[in-house]
C-alpha cells in the first residue's frame, strides 16, 4: 500500500492548494521529490506536533529544504519545467 | 423593499484592464544564468500576445471586443448590498460584495480563462493544456475554450479527480478533456506511475504533465494556460474591482475596507488592485488579503530559521518541537508566505500597502454559514475566509460606532464543495490530535528517508 493511504480518512485536512480534503500521509509526500509539502506545517500545526514529528524523521538537509525552501518566481519554475519536458522528449 | 443589487449596464462594462505593474516596482524573475528571464523564453508555453501583457508597463490595456462579448454572459457581475448580514451583525457598517459566483463555472476564474483562450486563438493556437487541483480552474478553462472553439486538456490531480467527479463532468460538458494525473499520456506521468502506480498525484506532477503536453506538440499549435499568480492573470481579474468602483459610484459610496481571500492571489488582486491604485494616489483605505491561520513563528526553540528577509511572505517556519503543552504565539498571517502567492501581491504586502489577515478554519465556516443563512448563497470554502474577516470588521465598526463601508469579493459559490460543509455540520471539522496509532502508520512514509541527527536544544 502506498504510504499516502496509510492514514485513514478520519484524519484529513483541507488542502489550500488543491481545494479538497487530503490525509496527512499525502502532505508528507506531495512536495518536490516526494518530500513533504511546504505548507505541511501551516496545515497541521494545530492538530499535533508536526514540526517535532518531521524533525525526527527527516534528515536535517531534507528538513531544511522543506522549511527553508525559498519561493521561486513562477516564471522561473515554468521555464525549468519546459526544459525538463524538452529533455524528456529527447530521451 | 431595500435595494440589494447594484447593477451596471452591459454597455458600461470596463473597456480596459488596470495593469498595476505601471505603478509598482518589481524585481524581474531571474533565469538560471542569473539574468532576467527573457520574454522570448516563455514562447513554448504562452502565445506572444499574452507574454507581451505579462511584461507590459502600460497602465491601461484594452479589453478586446470578442472578450467582452463572452464576459457579458455573466458580467458585469452584480454588486450586492449584504443587508441581511448587516442586520444579523447589528452593525452600522455597510457591507457590499461582488458576486463572482454567477459565472458559468461559479467562480472568478473565467475572468482570465476567457481572455487567455481568446489570445491563444488569435495567435493560431488550437489546443490548451493546464493542471487543476479541485477543478475550479480546469472548469473555467474548459468553458472559455468552448467559447472560442479550442481543444482543452486538463490534468487533474488524482486525489481530487477521485473526490470530485462532477468537476470532470463539467469540463466534459464544455468539451474539455479531464485526465487524472499522473497519467500515461506524458513521460512525466508514466515515470511517476512506474515507480508508484497507486500515487494520489500532486500539483507538481500535474503541472509537469500539462507543460510537457504543450511543449512536445510538434505542430506548435498547443500552449499551456495558468489560472493564478502571473501578471497577466491578475491583470484580467481587475475587471472585478473596476466594475465595483463604477457600481459603488452609482450609489455614492467608496469603501473604507476592501477584503478578499488570498490563495494564489488572483481573486484578491482582481477586486483590490483598482483600489490599490487609489491608495497609491492618496486615498485612505484598508486592504486585507485573508488566509487560513498559519503555523506561528516561535520565539524560542531548538533552532530557528530566519531568512533575514524583510518580506513577510517568505518562509519563517519554526524548527521548534511544538509539544502538546505548547502555547502558540498570537496567530499571524504568515500564510501569505505561500510559495504560490502572486509576486505583485507579495510586493504590496512588503511595502505595507496591504495588511494580511488570518482566520481559523472554524471561524471561516461559522461566517460562511451565517452568510448562507442571511444572504442566501452558499459560499465556496475559500470565500468563507474573506467573509470571516468581513464579520470581524463589521463587529469592529459596531464597537467603534462607525458607519464604515466594507467591500469584499465573493469569489465563488460552494455548491460543488458541500462535502466540506457536511464535515462542518457533523462536527468532524474540529481541531483534533492524530492518535499514536495513526502517527505510527504514517511512519511508513519515512521508511526510506535517512534518519536525522539529534537536534541540539540551544
Amino acid at each position: 500500500m502506498d504510504p499516502e493511504d496509510s492514514i485513514d480518512d478520519g484524519t484529513v485536512t483541507r488542502c489550500p492548494r488543491l481545494g479538497g480534503d487530503v490525509p496527512f500521509g499525502y502532505c508528507c509526500t506531495c512536495g518536490e521529490e516526494r518530500l513533504p509539502c511546504f505548507k505541511i506545517f501551516d496545515c497541521w500545526w494545530e492538530r499535533f506536533d508536526v514540526v517535532g514529528y518531521l524533525s525526527s524523521r527527516l534528515s536535517p538537509s531534507d528538513m531544511d529544504r522543506v522549511v527553508q525552501g525559498k519561493p521561486r518566481h513562477k516564471l522561473t519554475s515554468l521555464l525549468d519545467l519546459v526544459e525538463q519536458a524538452k529533455r524528456r522528449a529527447q530521451q | 423593499m431595500q435595494a440589494r443589487k447594484i447593477l451596471l449596464p452591459e454597455d458600461q462594462m470596463p473597456r480596459q484592464w488596470y495593469n498595476i505593474l505601471a505603478d509598482i516596482k518589481m524585481n524581474p524573475p531571474l533565469g538560471p544564468d542569473g539574468n532576467p528571464v527573457s520574454p522570448d523564453a516563455l514562447a513554448p508555453v504562452f502565445p506572444m500576445n499574452l507574454i507581451e501583457q505579462e511584461v507590459s508597463p502600460q497602465r491601461w490595456i484594452d479589453i478586446p471586443e470578442e472578450v467582452l462579448n463572452v464576459l457579458s454572459i455573466w458580467r458585469p457581475s452584480p454588486l450586492m448590498r449584504a443587508v441581511a448580514l448587516e442586520k444579523a451583525l447589528s452593525t452600522p457598517a455597510k457591507i457590499y460584495y461582488k458576486n463572482e459566483g454567477v459565472s458559468p463555472p461559479g467562480s472568478h476564474k473565467p475572468n482570465t480563462a476567457v481572455p487567455q483562450a481568446y489570445y491563444n486563438k488569435v495567435f493560431g493556437i488550437k489546443k490548451l493544456t493546464t493542471e487543476t487541483g479541485a477543478g475550479q480552474w480546469g472548469s473555467a478553462l474548459a468553458f472559455a475554450c468552448s467559447q472560442f472553439g479550442l481543444e482543452c486538456k486538463v490534468f487533474m490531480v488524482r486525489i481530487s479527480f477521485d473526490q470530485k467527479p462532477y468537476r470532470k463532468a463539467m469540463m466534459e460538458a464544455w468539451g474539455g478533456r479531464c485526465i487524472p494525473s499522473p497519467s500515461t499520456e506524458t513521460k512525466a506521468g508514466r515515470d511517476v506511475l512506474a515507480t508508484n502506480p497507486d500515487t494520489a498525484g500532486s500539483l507538481g506532477i500535474a503541472i509537469s504533465e500539462a507543460i510537457e503536453a504543450a511543449v512536445t506538440d510538434t505542430s506548435g499549435q498547443t500552449r499551456y494556460s495558468l489560472g493564478s499568480v502571473l501578471n497577466h492573470v491578475l491583470l484580467h481579474q481587475t475587471i472585478i474591482g473596476l466594475e465595483a468602483k463604477k457600481q459603488l459610484a452609482l450609489v455614492g459610496e467608496y469603501p473604507d475596507v476592501v477584503i478578499g481571500c488570498a490563495g494564489g492571489g488572483s481573486n484578491f488582486a482582481g477586486l483590490s488592485f483598482p483600489f490599490v491604485y487609489d491608495k497609491l494616489n492618496g486615498k485612505q483605505i484598508a486592504i486585507h488579503p485573508v488566509e487560513p491561520t498559519a503555523c506561528p513563528t516561535m520565539t524560542r526553540g531548538p533552532f530557528v530559521y530566519d531568512h533575514g528577509d524583510t518580506a513577510r511572505y517568505t518562509p519563517l517556519l519554526p524548527m521548534h518541537s511544538l509539544g502538546h503543552a505548547f502555547i502558540p504565539a498570537p496567530i499571524h498571517a504568515g500564510g501569505l508566505r505561500y510559495h504560490g502567492m502572486a509576486p505583485m501581491v507579495s510586493q504590496l504586502l512588503t511595502e505595507g500597502i496591504l495588511e494580511a489577515r488570518a482566520v481559523h478554519q472554524l471561524e471561516a465556516y461559522d461566517a460562511g454559514v451565517l452568510f448562507a443563512r442571511t444572504e442566501g448563497t452558499i459560499p465556496a470554502p475559500e470565500t468563507n475566509h474573506a467573509i470571516a474577516c468581513v464579520v470581524q470588521e463589521a463587529k469592529k465598526a459596531k464597537e467603534e460606532g462607525k458607519e464604515k463601508v466594507i467591500l469584499f469579493n465573493f469569489s465563488g459559490h460552494g455548491l460543488l464543495d458541500l462535502g466540506a460543509y457536511d464535515k462542518y455540520f457533523s462536527k468532524q471539522m474540529t481541531n483534533f490530535e492524530l492518535s499514536d496509532e495513526e502517527l505510527l502508520r504514517a511512519e511508513e512514509v519515512f521508511k526510506n528517508f535517512p534518519k536525522p541527527q539529534m537536534l541540539k536544544s540551544r
